[in-house]
């Protein structure tokens, strides 16, 4: 019985340590992330660096993201179908695909499989960075690191993300389009005039605002568990599980924060 | 010889584990400081803390008597980190760039390829990647890379640990030379003894985050201390 009360009496100190805890890691983020930005801001700009990450964040994941949205554009047309041929409305699938594939599900699946792909490598090639003194390395060689290696990174990956997102709208519709076209015989011009007549500016830019958000929440995460990466490789590991999750956490979040925004607008 | 750096009662910890506890140290101009210790003694700490790579808890490392590198603001502390070259214990080479780009990394002119006869290299090694080149070679394009910056102090952390005895003794060599060729205050981080035989003007020796023992080189053979003759034997008694 005495135990209990003395248990008792250490929850509060427990809840504060942890409250603690809690805004004191939540405080160190926001300071490294407003560190990064700042970098981004500052007059020394690597544009080799920039190109170099944009082909490995952009052009390297065009294939995943390009296969992801075909796949996905051709399940929903089909379970469109199943839906709305229930009460002859087949005719809204080309809007539906559209709609949905601008909006949500490319800049949302695309951020998915960029933090999976990107994220991480950022996070792991960070990572050894900073277990391997390299990080330490640049110090002393009058190079300030969130200038070297998190800038480029930042910038490249709010320049990437929108863009493969758009090509992600582009092939998500198409992937709807094979699907109505050759599996639930719509007419082919019908498809196209319902797609271009139904879909406004709002819902791409939408799409392609969330994309940059996504891009720099990516390779923040990646550079900032990079970045305190210890130890030796389960360390870079641990990082690079961390990034990815955390990405992935962040994306869904915003996405629905963003998605309110542009619901009220 | 004028004071180059002036450490008093330096405190650094991590977490709960006091690592430096009251550490006194004095570098002076063009010596070679050797500082020597069992792993974990907080070798490696007590010179990040030097060059400004750690932050310290307490305690002052005053600089050419001129400022205590605590009180640095962001910019300033960049210029106090660029007064050091450092050969990282494992070179710390960027993998994603060539031999050239490391060694000329800090180089914004025009590229003095002396250096490479400085380091003991040939110009074939200038366009093979980190991983494509043996330990031994790394050490020395981490050498050059170190020295390529003109630094003011050089800092060799473990510059022989993972090399075979006849690579490690070419190191210890180039490393003697450039001290005496380039006249510069050197602070070396090792295990090694016939490093500190080789180039070491005075050693100190940690131990339970102190210096336990200082002086020159030539007073090793007549040390009293029971710890530092372990540690100089490689024997326990």
């Amino acid at each position: 019985m005495q135990n209990f009360f003395t248990n008792l009496l250490y929850l509060p100190k427990n809840i504060g340590k942890l409250t603690y805890l809690f805004f004191d890691s939540l405080g160190f983020r926001v300071i490294f992330f407003l560190k990064c930005i700042k970098s981004c801001f500052t007059p020394i700009y690597y544009p080799d660096l920039i190109l170099k990450q944009i082909i490995k964040i952009g052009y390297n994941s065009l294939p995943v993201v390009g296969m992801t949205a075909i796949f996905t554009g051709m399940v929903l047309a089909l379970q469109s179908y199943t839906g709305f041929s229930r009460f002859s409305a087949e005719s809204a699938i080309p809007n539906v695909v559209v709609l949905s594939i601008t909006r949500e599900l490319s800049p949302v699946l695309a951020g998915l499989m960029v933090a999976g792909r990107a994220g991480a490598a950022i996070a792991a090639e960070i990572g050894t960075m900073k277990v391997t003194e390299q990080i330490d390395a640049l110090k002393t060689l009058s190079t300030n690191p969130l200038n070297y290696l998190v800038a480029p990174r930042i910038i490249a990956g709010l320049i990437s993300l929108p863009i493969l997102v758009f090509v992600g709208d582009i092939v998500g519709v198409f992937g709807g389009y094979l699907i109505c076209v050759y599996v639930l015989s719509f007419n082919p011009e019908v498809f196209l005039v319902n797609v271009f007549n139904f879909v406004e500016f709002v819902d791409v830019f939408s799409g392609l605002v969330k994309a940059s958000v996504f891009g720099l929440i990516i390779t923040f995460m990646g550079c900032y568990h990079g970045f305190h990466a210890r130890g030796g490789a389960q360390g870079v590991g641990l990082a690079t599980t961390y990034s990815v999750v955390s990405s992935s956490i962040m994306i869904l979040l915003f996405n629905y924060i963003l998605t309110s925004l542009f619901f009220q607008i | 010889m004028n004071l180059k750096i002036k450490i008093r009662n330096l405190q650094k910890k991590f977490g709960s584990k006091m690592v430096l506890n009251n550490l006194n140290l004095e570098i002076f101009d063009n010596e070679s400081l050797a500082i020597i210790g069992e792993s974990g003694s907080g070798k490696s700490v007590l010179t990040k803390c030097i060059n400004g790579l750690t932050e310290y808890n307490n305690g002052k490392i005053i600089y050419e008597n001129s400022y205590d590198v605590k009180n640095l603001k962001t910019e300033e502390k960049g210029l106090h980190i660029s007064k050091f070259g450092v050969l990282f214990q494992n070179s710390a080479l960027f993998d994603s760039l060539d031999v050239e780009k490391n060694i000329f990394f800090s180089c914004s002119g025009k590229k003095d390829f002396s250096i490479l006869k400085d380091v003991g290299l040939d110009k074939s090694v200038l366009p093979k990647m980190p991983a494509e080149i043996s330990v031994g070679v790394q050490k020395r394009v981490g050498l050059a890379r170190a020295i390529m910056s003109k630094p003011k102090i050089l800092i060799f952390d473990e510059p022989t640990t993972g090399l075979d005895p006849i690579i490690a003794d070419q190191i210890n060599k180039l490393i003697r030379d450039l001290v005496i060729k380039k006249k510069l205050t050197t602070i070396t981080i090792t295990h090694d003894m016939k490093s500190v035989y080789e180039y070491a003007d005075k050693v100190a020796f940690i131990r339970n985050g102190k210096i336990e023992w200082y002086g020159q080189v030539k007073q090793l053979k007549n040390c009293k201390n029971i710890y530092m003759k372990n540690f100089i034997s490689g024997k326990i008694k």
